[in-house]
């Protein structure tokens, strides 16, 4: 049976291959190749594709560039989401590689937030790191770090550094022992079925009467549609890092060990493929 | 003592400020989510203001404060949306400022309103749009806004801060964490500015306390929308303490 740290190894180096191609409205100097990248699934979008934007900005003319944005399919991507969140949700259960097109204007401002530096992808990664410790430990362990403990959990995830993220990391994940885990698990339940964008309430890991709460309980209180009825054929797959945790799995377990860098247990919850 | 708020409170907080805002024409309104419980209040408001594009302020300096001065009339229109004139002015290139809010500093120039025209920038007419959310992270309530233009642009990130009254401009940029910032809306998913709640505990405390020590009903969504509000031009009606404490107004007269 792998050892708990192999999970969390194997959770930060997952790869995604992508194909990154010019949408064709763009005004080109030149026929522009695809560009073909491993994407980080625990990482976000602006911070890892500065060489997608150097490639394609070669065959374009400086006036004709604006702000860079990505979509799949039609959709915006939101680059504040994690990478694999992104792709679990829009498209798992595809023929990779992922295939993302590019675009230098027409910024859908409606739909995504802006990104014009990385101080702004830092400033959202630390405030969700900050939420997620409001819920864990009412704040305490964050605040009682110093600014270069912080600055060290986002050096690490921005030089893909595992074990600098978890020398800090570590001290996220730690709970009073009597207490049996967090005060609350932060998580969100993500779908496209509604517009809503994510679901993010209170649930404790542990209930009053000390019963372990597992990923089960957790969806039947906060999307029991994900569930499949007794009998019927499962009509969703709820997954994290891209693949399908049983639901008996320990939510506690879930949120040490799966979590994403910014300490969010991100869950999506897609139809399952009728093929 | 905790005093973080829990969502069904929140929801009761809302409900009451709903109905007192309906009795003073202030214009909230409650939005469901469809398929749950949640939702929050919304408000639309029309403004006209000066957008300026002064430069970074220097915040060492001590300077006199320059003329300056806001002046914000506001009346219901029809619908029972109130449209307010704000006209906030553009100290020269190189002045400093002082971190003091201070209301004496008025200037030779102002006319018996107060009301000061700046040289640079433009006014426009702005549609604001403002939502109170839920954040059971913090227990707070969270004000979430957007501004747009009457052709629907959206206005950015330095355009909001130049309409914030300059006053708040300094406190908020000193603060970091109270500071206004481009998020994803919780609920619809669109992008709207936020003003960060995990330092509104910090400010409510005093206020629960005083209340709980006279015995004071208070209305936590209402007392916290008196402080935030003010600061990205969201007025809150006086009107509405008379309202919560109904026993307290003498001679009562109607609200008009």
């Amino acid at each position: 049976m792998a050892d708990d740290k192999d999970v969390l190894r194997d959770v930060w180096f997952g790869r995604i291959p992508t194909c990154f191609t010019l949408n064709q409205d763009e005004v080109t100097e030149r026929e522009a190749e695809p560009y073909y990248l491993l994407l980080p699934r625990v990482s976000y979008l602006p911070l890892v594709t500065d060489k997608v934007k150097k490639h394609f900005l070669k065959v374009m003319k400086a006036e004709d560039v604006e702000e860079m944005w990505l979509e799949y399919e039609g959709t915006p991507l939101k680059w504040h989401y994690p990478i694999g969140v992104l792709f679990d949700l829009h498209a798992s259960n595809t023929v990779l590689p992922w295939s993302i097109t590019v675009h230098f204007k027409n910024f859908p401002d409606r739909d995504l937030l802006h990104c014009t530096s990385n101080s702004v992808i830092e400033a959202h990664f630390m405030s969700s790191i900050k939420e997620a410790d409001a819920l864990k430990h009412k704040s305490q362990v964050v605040n009682d770090m110093q600014k270069k403990d912080h600055k060290q959990l986002w050096m690490g995830l921005q030089n893909d550094k595992f074990d600098q993220f978890w020398a800090i990391n570590r001290k996220l994940m730690e709970y009073p022992t009597e207490e049996g885990g967090f005060r609350y698990i932060p998580f969100r339940i993500y779908q496209t079925m509604s517009d809503r964008p994510f679901i993010q309430k209170l649930f404790r890991p542990v209930s009053p009467e000390g019963n372990v709460h597992t990923l089960g309980d957790l969806l039947k209180e906060m999307y029991p549609a994900a569930l499949p009825n007794d009998g019927e054929q499962k009509r969703y797959q709820v997954v994290i890092h891209g693949i399908e945790p049983l639901l008996e799995t320990p939510l506690q377990w879930l949120s040490e060990h799966l979590s994403h860098p910014d300490n969010f247990l991100h869950i999506c919850v897609i139809p399952t493929p009728t093929d | 003592m905790s005093w973080m708020l829990d969502e069904q409170s929140f929801c009761h907080c809302c409900q009451l400020l709903l109905q007192w805002s309906q009795q003073l024409k202030d214009g909230w309104s409650w939005e469901g989510v469809q398929g749950s419980e949640d939702g929050y209040l919304r408000k639309t408001v029309l403004r006209s203001v000066v957008i300026d594009s002064s430069p970074v302020w220097d915040l060492e300096g001590s300077g006199s404060q320059s003329d300056t001065h806001t002046s914000c009339h506001s009346r219901p229109d029809q619908q029972g949306q109130e449209t307010e004139q704000a006209l906030c002015v553009a100290p020269e290139d190189g002045d400093s400022v002082r971190g003091d809010i201070d209301d004496d500093d008025d200037d030779d120039d102002d006319d018996d309103d107060g009301v000061c025209t700046v040289s640079g920038g433009s006014g426009q007419v702005l549609q604001y749009e403002y939502h109170i959310l839920f954040s059971c992270s913090y227990g707070t309530p969270v004000l979430y806004f957007r501004a747009v233009t009457l052709e629907g642009r959206s206005l950015s990130l330095e355009e909001v801060w130049s309409s914030v009254h300059q006053n708040f401009r300094l406190r908020l940029q000193q603060s970091p964490l109270n500071t206004i910032t481009l998020q994803e809306h919780p609920l619809l998913g669109q992008p709207f500015f936020m003003l960060h709640p995990c330092r509104t505990e910090e400010f409510m405390r005093p206020v629960l306390q005083a209340a709980q020590n006279q015995h004071r009903p208070v209305n936590y969504v209402l007392s916290w929308l008196s402080v935030v509000g003010p600061l990205v031009g969201l007025e809150v009606p006086l009107k509405y303490s008379t309202l919560l404490h109904p026993a307290a107004s003498l001679g009562s007269t109607e609200p008009d």
